[in-house]
């Protein structure tokens, strides 16, 4: 499982209201920078998935140009949102509510 | 008793690798003010897109921070270079922005086919963007030997 340490997302203002709390995607997209084995050991360490599960995950960013690699609350998208960025990776979110 | 740290050395051409520190060196200030990432999330308010901006950016001086500190010291005296468990993922961390911000502010005359594959004549290029792309290149190299060594337990 993933290391709640890892994730240092800074804490959001009591009165922000959000938008919907349904089932959200954590988006990473390709870049022509960062390497394989780097996009394949960030995987394992954010998301704490083998190495099989991370270099399919990879695969699908280099070669379709972007992989869903989580599901679930916003709060916690945003958090492995952050995380990806602060390992230089390109990535968003989705609703799925939104597809 | 507390086990010996696990590090790795690495001894470098001085003479090959002092002018591809220049090159990172000479990019500080403009990764300083190099934005960040896009806020990932839709439909969030403006603190916190900022807040979240100034986090990373922060946590990216950081990261670089450790880079030049690895290429001070020793590095200059002997061209030895080491990597321990606390310097290890920051470096690698720098090592990605670093190489962003080359592509981005130095290598816009070369097509991001070449900057993946890596395959290209440097010798084509004007003195810069030679300079650029051969740190570009010298990066990955340290970057991926270094993700070897973690993930093979050598550094830790």
């Amino acid at each position: 499982m993933p290391d709640p340490k890892t994730h240092t997302l800074p804490a959001k203002a009591a009165a922000t209201e959000l938008k919907p709390e349904g089932p959200w995607r954590v988006v990473v997209l390709n870049d022509p920078v960062n390497l394989m084995s780097y996009v394949v050991m960030v995987f394992r360490k954010v998301f704490g998935f083998d190495e099989a599960r991370a270099r399919k995950h990879m695969l699908e960013v280099h070669e379709l140009g972007r992989s869903v690699v989580w599901r679930g609350h916003r709060e916690k998208a945003e958090a492995y949102a952050f995380t990806l960025q602060q390992w230089h990776l390109t990535s968003g979110l989705e609703s799925d509510e939104a597809s | 008793m507390k086990p010996p740290e696990r590090r790795v050395e690495v001894i470098l051409s001085l003479a090959v690798v002092n002018p591809l520190v220049d090159v990172i060196r000479g990019l500080v200030t403009e990764l300083r003010e190099a934005p960040p990432l896009p806020h990932a999330a839709p439909e969030s308010e403006p603190d916190f897109n900022a807040i979240w901006a100034d986090e990373l950016v922060t946590g990216r001086d950081r990261d670089v921070g450790v880079l030049l500190a690895i290429f001070d010291g020793d590095f200059s005296l002997e061209g030895r270079v080491c990597f321990d468990s606390e310097n290890a993922e920051p470096f690698i961390r720098a090592c990605s922005a670093v190489r962003l911000c080359l592509r981005d502010r130095r290598l816009a005359a070369v097509t991001d086919e070449v900057l993946e594959s890596g395959d290209m004549d440097a010798a084509k290029l004007d003195v810069r963007t030679q300079k650029a792309f051969l740190c570009y290149l010298f990066l990955a190299t340290l970057q991926e030997l270094v993700i070897q060594r973690i993930e093979d337990g050598t550094i830790g």
